[in-house]
């Protein structure tokens, strides 16, 4: 008999060991393959959420007037790609979009992904049309003809002029951030992939230890079984990784489309109709970790995975990874943090808690209470590859719950910062804005004074008092400081910020600035603006999501006549019958016939709408995670379990009675995953926190807010009570077997006592 | 974007369908029925012709197209292919009295798409546009005589007696002079032809021989042209029975001045063939199905390329081909549209459109 045959003839004897070995590479394919999925369209979705919220050309005409079908007409027939966009309010709905699906195929650019309006009218806000049509009514719809990016780049037609038309703010670097982090999970994903399957490979070993020693007696060098083991363990991958893969992407469409249909979101059918190529990266992927995996050594599998390492070089390792990750100038400096943190606290974690439950032993009087502790430090040290994966995948869901909900929240609180009014009326070219704002001021029966502002943005320059070189600005004025910015969340601020801002005795400044020039309030800023020298101290350091730049705020009065403003607006929280009164009123006094007015409540609805689906792809992708690194501790379990059974069976051979031999065994599991929950927690919040606060600033210069969310640990808390009494359930179920000690009652056999 | 078109159109399309029936190469066996008050009409034996009505759309028809296809040459005589089609499609019939609905309202009860393409130097270039009815940007009339999508249109030539044909893309465009030889041909049933063994039809006439000049402009590149066009209308509500796959259709211009139509509607199992034979003197003859051979050369899947045409009564052993290239028009409903060179018994050039086949 050849060494190979005689090697693979040890899953002929054991056919339930090569199933469960084929299981876990499925299962661990499956894992990726459905993250990589999923990490896939949350990108999707989110570009195609930024895509309908970006910025576009559209028509207007010269004279003022509102553009209408025949402008639309008149436009297309001079060949001009436009295509009418129609907005309704609809009361309780808020409102409906009317686009001409026909009229947008000239818009249609070779390998770009569809903007969400360019797939199924369902409502949501997109409708046909006619159909918002029939419910317009003359004074409250608003005609809006979008002009294609080929074309807005081209001269308009005579007597029409093109301006820009966004039906929410840019997300700018929002999205991009989230991106990254969506990258960051990927790589722990596969981090937790790979020690499955490690677990995995190692697992084979050990129950073939036997097998391989005899081998080695009879002459088979160590090298040539390494390689036979390699083989073996290739011929298996490349048999479960394609099944793995198909699993992964059918769990992920599931899952995904679950939580889509459940939402009922803008873009559902869309995103999935799509999927079916990308079959390779996974599959390749699997097969580079199961190559790693296998190569990353042989020697290990004599069982002894904790006993040769020291855990005080772990400690220090961990210390090394936390010094770094505080201090980590770059990017690529935070991630080696974050390999060396997880490193240690995977090693570290099995040795805590066997050390722990081994000295609870040691003072422990009562017996059984000593076995269950002994039992449980057993468990921990055969299962520590399978229970650190668990450790890690919790430790992943509790971050990207965090980092989901902050995102959430942030977008909540970008969207409120942004479209702090009700409504923003533009002020058109060569208008002059004081006459609206005296008439505004005179009259507070219509709008409150405490709700209304006009805003005014341009560019400066700022320089600190310490004398560095001045760096441009954006400027955004404010007057009068109305209540409506006045909830705003500041990172830093003096005393009462607003009232002396309103007063002129300094200005505020956005995060990114106050980072890159290292500004704390108080500091003394000299900002040019326009002709005027301004020194002022700053008031306040405000969050500013997702904008590149710095920006100061400082009251319109303090901004000189020369001052060059490339944008004014007025925003103005008031009823719907004001508004129109004030917008007549303004279209007077500006000679104009028509004003751009943008219902900010819409907006904002329109954008959460669109953004919702992303973070519920996410939240999709770590659950998974979650499903799957649990299947695949308790397909460990049981494999291991069943070397171990005639162990437990001593308990009712010693005179226990059944029922309370089967307790005993579910207060050890309980115990187990409880304790690997209790080391995910830590790490969990640490991985919130580089996500949110170091992972951000160091690529955009902004932070999120760092926020934990205890509740959601109740949440896991009850997730790992069901892991634990599944693994119970197991252990009962073994217990019921007829079982006998292994011929040579070794550790790796479940021999161990 | 195509995507949702697609379905858009393909609601249209098939809007009256039986659902258990497949509906052919684009929905054109959609079965004519509405739930409106006023019914599509579908042309039967016995219909006929009105001019200059008939040049006019037909809203109380499902589908119809006007059709151009023309074999011209460059000053130093190379061969220049080009087609212009527009298709109404209706969501809603409407009696031709019946006022049409406001453009305020974005009606959606018919859907306007047109193509373009021009062929030349083993290169095939192809645009497509889409509308709906009845805003403005898209229709025909009669009198005059004008159809028209966006800024491609045909209407009537200012000093000259005759069309202009306009379109423009990004990158290519023309602008022709059409100018008609003789009188419309009647094909089939007095203008009525069938469509398959049991009645499918639809009513269908030419304007076989075009004079044509004019300018095609290349990515920048200005060509003079002159030569020979085809020119279609037809319409119908049931254009092919359910079952029929696709069609392969033949314009072609003999040199003895003797013109040929003919197509085959292709089913599982035998294909229903039917045509006109319009010698260069005297009455056109309508060809049954009995009278035309009909087959592809050489090819065992995708696009047939060759073709071998015979007409026994006429003495007529043709071999079509098409040049060297692809001449798929890749827009919603792809197929193929390309000039042709005939030898055999007669010789001369024409165009070939092939539909329902899978591109190989």
């Amino acid at each position: 008999m050849s060494p190979r045959i005689a090697l693979f003839s040890h899953y002929r004897r054991h056919p339930l060991q090569l199933a469960a070995l084929a299981a876990m590479i499925l299962l661990a394919s499956a894992l990726w393959t459905g993250i990589h999925h999923l990490t896939s369209q949350a990108r999707t979705s989110l570009e195609q959420s930024e895509r309908a919220v970006a910025e576009r050309q559209q028509s207007v005409r010269e004279d003022g007037n509102p553009v209408s079908v025949q402008d639309f007409v008149n436009l297309r027939r001079q060949g001009l790609c436009v295509m009418p966009w129609l907005e309704v309010p609809v009361p309780g709905r808020g409102r409906l979009v009317g686009i001409d699906p026909l009229a947008a195929h000239c818009f249609a650019e070779p390998g770009h992904t569809p903007a969400p309006w360019q797939g199924e009218l369902d409502g949501k806000p997109f409708v046909d049309i006619s159909e918002a049509a029939a419910q317009a009514s003359a004074e409250a719809s608003a005609l809006v003809l979008l002009v294609s990016q080929a074309d807005g780049q081209s001269p308009p037609p005579a007597g029409y002029r093109y301006q820009a038309f966004a039906v929410a703010p840019d997300t700018a670097e929002l999205g991009d951030s989230f991106l990254l982090n969506l990258d960051a999970l990927g790589v722990l994903v596969l981090l937790i992939t790979s020690l499955l399957l490690r677990s995995v490979f190692l697992l084979g070993l050990a129950q073939r230890r036997e097998s391989l020693a005899l081998l080695y007696r009879y002459g088979v060098n160590r090298s040539q079984l390494s390689r036979l083991l390699l083989v073996e363990n290739l011929l298996l991958a490349l048999v479960c990784i394609l099944p793995g893969v198909w699993l992964g992407r059918a769990l992920s469409l599931v899952l995904a489309d679950g939580f889509g249909q459940a939402l009922e979101g803008l873009f559902d059918r869309l995103l999935y109709a799509g999927g079916g190529e990308d079959w390779w990266l996974p599959t390749l992927t699997m097969v580079a970790v199961i190559v790693a995996a296998c190569l990353a050594g042989v020697r290990d599998s004599s069982g002894s995975l904790l006993t040769r390492v020291q855990p005080a070089f772990f400690a220090v390792l961990l210390a090394l990874g936390l010094a770094v990750s505080l201090w980590a100038p770059t990017l690529i400096w935070l991630f080696l943090a974050v390999a060396l943190v997880f490193l240690a606290a995977g090693w570290l974690a099995p040795l805590a808690i066997a050390g722990v439950v081994r000295w609870l032993a040691r003072n422990t009087g009562d017996p059984l209470i000593r076995w269950r502790l002994q039992e449980v430090a057993v468990l921990v040290r055969r299962l520590a590859l399978p229970l650190v994966a668990l450790q890690f995948a919790l430790a992943l869901v509790l971050a990207v719950h965090a980092l989901v909900t902050t995102f959430e929240d942030t977008f909540d609180q970008w969207l409120g910062q942004r479209l702090e009014a009700d409504y923003y009326i533009e002020v058109p070219q060569g208008a002059d804005i004081t006459a609206a704002v005296s008439w505004l001021a005179a009259k507070p029966e219509l709008v409150s004074p405490e709700l209304w502002h006009q805003v005014i943005r341009g560019r400066a320059s700022v320089q600190t008092a310490s004398g560095r070189e001045p760096v441009p600005v954006d400027v955004f004025a404010l007057g009068p400081v109305s209540h409506l910015v006045q909830n705003w969340r500041l990172l830093a601020q003096t005393e009462t910020p607003w009232q002396a801002l309103a007063r002129g005795e300094g200005l505020m400044v956005n995060e990114q600035l106050a980072r890159r020039q290292q500004l704390a309030v108080g500091d003394r800023l000299i900002v040019r603006l326009g002709a005027r020298r301004l020194q002022a101290p700053v008031l306040a350091v405000y969050p500013d999501y997702g904008r590149p730049s710095g920006e100061v705020l400082v009251p319109a009065s303090l901004l000189p006549e020369d001052f060059e403003a490339r944008f004014r607006s007025l925003s103005i929280s008031a009823g719907i019958e004001e508004i129109k009164v004030v917008e007549a009123q303004l279209a007077r006094l500006w000679h104009t016939p028509q004003l751009t007015v943008r219902d900010n409540q819409a907006i904002r609805t329109l954008a959460t709408d669109v953004f919702d689906q992303t973070f519920l792809l996410t939240r999709a992708m770590t659950t998974l995670t979650l499903i799957l690194a649990a299947a695949a501790l308790l397909l460990m379990v049981w494999v291991f379990l069943s070397t171990r059974a005639w162990y437990f069976r001593l308990l009712i051979v010693w005179g226990m009675p059944q029922r309370q031999a089967a307790t005993q065994l579910t207060r050890v599991s309980l115990a187990l995953i409880f304790a690997v929950l209790v080391c995910a927690l830590p790490l969990g919040v640490w991985l919130t926190w580089i996500l949110v606060q170091r992972i951000n600033p160091l690529a955009f210069g902004w932070s999120l807010p760092m926020a934990v969310y205890p509740g959601f640990w109740i949440e896991l808390a009850v997730l790992a009570l069901i892991i634990g009494l599944s693994i119970a359930l197991l252990m009962r179920l073994q217990l019921r077997r007829p079982a006998s000690a292994p011929e040579s009652a070794h550790g790796l056999q479940g021999g161990e006592r | 974007m195509n995507r949702f078109v697609i379905v858009l159109l393909a609601l249209l399309l098939t809007a009256c369908d039986r659902a258990e029936e497949p509906s052919g190469f684009a929905g054109l066996a959609g079965v004519a029925e509405s739930e409106h008050e006023i019914q599509f009409l579908q042309p039967g034996p016995g219909d006929r012709l009105s001019f200059p009505a008939d040049f006019g759309p037909h809203p109380q028809h499902r589908i119809e197209w006007w059709y151009l296809t023309a074999n011209l040459e460059t000053e130093n005589g190379r061969p220049l292919g080009l087609q212009w089609t527009q298709f109404r499609q209706a969501l809603t019939p409407r009696s031709v009295e019946s006022e049409p609905p406001k453009p305020t309202l974005w009606p959606l009860e018919a859907a306007w798409m047109a193509h373009a393409a021009v062929s030349y130097s083993g290169q095939h270039r192809f645009a497509e546009k889409l509308a709906r009815g009845d805003v403005g940007h898209a229709g025909a009339t009669a009198q005059p005589f004008s159809v028209w999508l966006d800024h491609w249109h045909l209407r009537p030539a200012s000093g000259h007696v005759g069309w202009r044909l306009s379109v423009a893309t990004e990158h290519w465009s023309y602008d022709l002079l059409l100018q008609p030889q003789g009188d419309p041909v009647a094909h089939g049933d007095d203008g009525f032809s069938a469509k398959s063994a049991s009645g499918e039809g639809s009513m269908y006439f030419s304007l076989v021989d075009l004079k044509i000049e004019g300018t095609v402009t290349l990515e920048g590149d200005t060509l003079r042209v002159a030569g020979t066009g085809w020119f279609d209308r037809e319409w119908s509500s049931q254009f092919l029975k359910a079952g029929q796959q696709g069609w392969d259709w033949f314009a072609l211009h003999l040199d003895s001045g003797d013109k040929l139509m003919l197509f085959q509607l292709r089913e599982t199992q035998q294909a229903f063939r039917s045509g006109t034979w319009i010698p260069a003197t005297g009455e056109p003859v309508a060809l049954g199905p009995e009278q035309i051979g009909l087959t592809s050369v050489g090819q065992p899947a995708g696009y047939p390329r060759r073709w071998q045409i015979t007409l026994p009564a006429f003495d007529v052993n043709l071999e079509v081909s098409a040049p060297a290239g692809d001449y798929r028009n890749s827009g919603l409903y792809p197929y193929w549209e390309s000039p042709v060179s005939v030898t055999g018994s007669h010789s001369g050039v024409g165009y070939m459109e092939l539909t329902g086949y899978r591109a190989q």
